[in-house]
């Protein structure tokens, strides 16, 4: 797979690093005939227990034993563990990508994460905003319009330094692409593209993509956001400390 | 990269780095390693060694060194700073913001190694940090060109950093350390491919640094107020798979 290969399939920032090992596409149809609107919502649900289970395994237990878990229910992400180390941990779904991601409603992601203390604080209130928006039935045009609203209000928080997220379970659905997942952690900056880092050069360990969007044509608003890069770098092993395939 | 360690964590952080080192070297490495050149004996001298064994003569060949630090997508462009007799000096102007070095014993090995001449350390590092953690790198290495011992130098950098001669590391300061070559003292002779980040005074916990399974070691500098962040790849910056 080529480096331009490898970017075309920047759909999100979960799915980066099966981009980076697919080594064939698995999906032929279009994400965006598969997954043109929100599925029901009871496809986006889990079992509660498997689903503390499976946002733990995203970190090594050294992290995720200590930190809060949050789960989500058909309003919106809510604590089911109080933690006491500042790390949160919890399953991504589609909808967390880019507003313009192909598999922006695809019901099958499950990506857990754990996030530090300062993305805790600063990431993932923008994350918890946007499940709660669309779960009430808002376009991605309203909840883009209220999140814009918040940030301008400062009702969200402007990004900390030192933001990073642990995903490293094996158990994670990124993507339909490729092997559907990955080990990595990613950082977030405030930044509009890779370059301060020596991202997505060739042979650079970094990748980066735009928290917002991929290329903003379908809207348009999102370039008014706040600068936000996600960038990634893949690791060795997965969060049992498994052998990971190199990507 | 600084290996002075003040506290146990540090203490412990390299030696969590020097593992990280071994298990990353194959038998590609091993090659690597030998390929490595020791011009002086390899018996660390407890006080410097002629200013001579400290510099490259061939500065084709510590430029391409310091470059090989990163991916040549990166480091093609970098600035390049070579050492001279008082201190590091730019050899090739830049034009992506990245500087590219080789440091030497008393800013990239261990205490012990302190006057190491054989040491050779590539490192290519970001913009941010060629205006925050390089100064403290050129710093140091002017100071102790200028014969200031370890404890000397400590100190010297401890108080240009609380009279605020030197910066603060800034936000996203980070830098390249993926070359295949160079020889990082007795101590540690031989580093993984990684990537570091630096921070002011930052708790390892936040980046769940040091702990079992954790991808992440963090060495932390109370004198500097410093912390630094440590990521293992697994390429070079050939692009050739580390294991």
């Amino acid at each position: 797979m080529t480096r331009n290969q490898i970017h075309s399939i920047f759909l999100s920032a979960f799915v980066v690093v099966s981009a980076l090992i697919a080594t064939r596409p698995a999906a032929a149809q279009d994400p965006n005939q598969l997954y043109p609107t929100m599925a029901p919502v009871e496809q986006y649900l889990m079992d509660r227990d498997a689903e503390i289970a499976l946002a733990r395994s995203a970190a090594p237990d050294a992290i995720s034993h200590d930190a809060s878990v949050i789960v989500l229910t058909r309003h919106g992400y809510e604590t089911a563990v109080e933690g006491k180390n500042g790390w949160v941990c919890w399953v991504g779904r589609g909808w967390l990508a880019m507003f313009d991601n192909p598999e922006f409603w695809n019901p099958k992601v499950r990506a857990a994460d754990c996030l530090n203390p300062p993305a805790a604080r600063s990431i993932l209130p923008y994350a918890c905003k946007r499940t709660e928006l669309l779960l009430a039935g808002h376009s991605k045009q309203e909840a883009i319009a209220a999140i814009k609203a918040a940030i301008d209000k400062k009702e969200l928080p402007p990004l900390e330094p030192g933001t990073l997220s642990y995903m490293m379970s094996r158990s994670s659905y990124l993507t339909d692409n490729g092997g559907h997942n990955g080990p990595h952690i990613m950082f977030y900056e405030a930044a509009n593209d890779g370059a301060a880092w020596g991202a997505n050069l060739a042979n650079s360990p970094l990748m980066s993509v735009n928290y917002w969007y991929i290329s903003a044509q379908a809207y348009p608003q999102l370039k008014s956001f706040p600068p936000l890069s996600v960038f990634l770098i893949g690791v060795d092993k997965w969060s049992d400390g498994t052998p990971a395939p190199s990507m | 990269m600084r290996k002075k360690k003040v506290g146990a964590i540090g203490i412990k952080s390299f030696a969590m780095l020097a593992v990280l080192g071994t298990a990353y070297l194959g038998t590609a490495n091993q090659v690597t390693a030998q390929d490595v050149t020791t011009p002086y004996p390899n018996v660390v001298p407890t006080k410097m060694a002629p200013i001579d064994q400290y510099l490259m003569t061939d500065q084709g060949a510590e430029i391409a060194l310091a470059r090989s630090a990163a991916p040549e997508s990166i480091s093609r462009d970098a600035e390049v700073l070579v050492l001279g007799r008082h201190g590091f000096e730019t050899a090739v102007k830049g034009k992506n913001g990245f500087v590219c070095i080789v440091g030497r014993s008393w800013t990239s090995a261990a205490d012990a190694d302190f006057w190491d001449p054989n040491v050779r350390v590539p490192m290519c590092v970001n913009a941010a940090a060629a205006r925050s953690y390089l100064l403290r790198i050129t710093k140091i290495a002017e100071l102790a060109l200028a014969g200031r011992t370890l404890v000397q130098v400590n100190q010297a950098i401890a108080a240009a950093i609380a009279k605020k001669k030197l910066p603060p590391m800034e936000s996203g300061a980070m830098c390249y350390m993926m070359g295949k070559q160079g020889f990082g003292g007795e101590s540690a002779p031989h580093w993984p491919s990684h990537l570091m980040f630096f921070y002011s005074d930052t708790d390892p916990a936040t980046w769940g640094a040091n702990l079992p399974g954790s991808p992440v070691v963090a060495m932390s500098d109370p004198t500097e107020h410093l912390t630094q962040f440590v990521i293992p790849t697994q390429k070079w910056a050939d692009g050739t798979e580390v294991r």
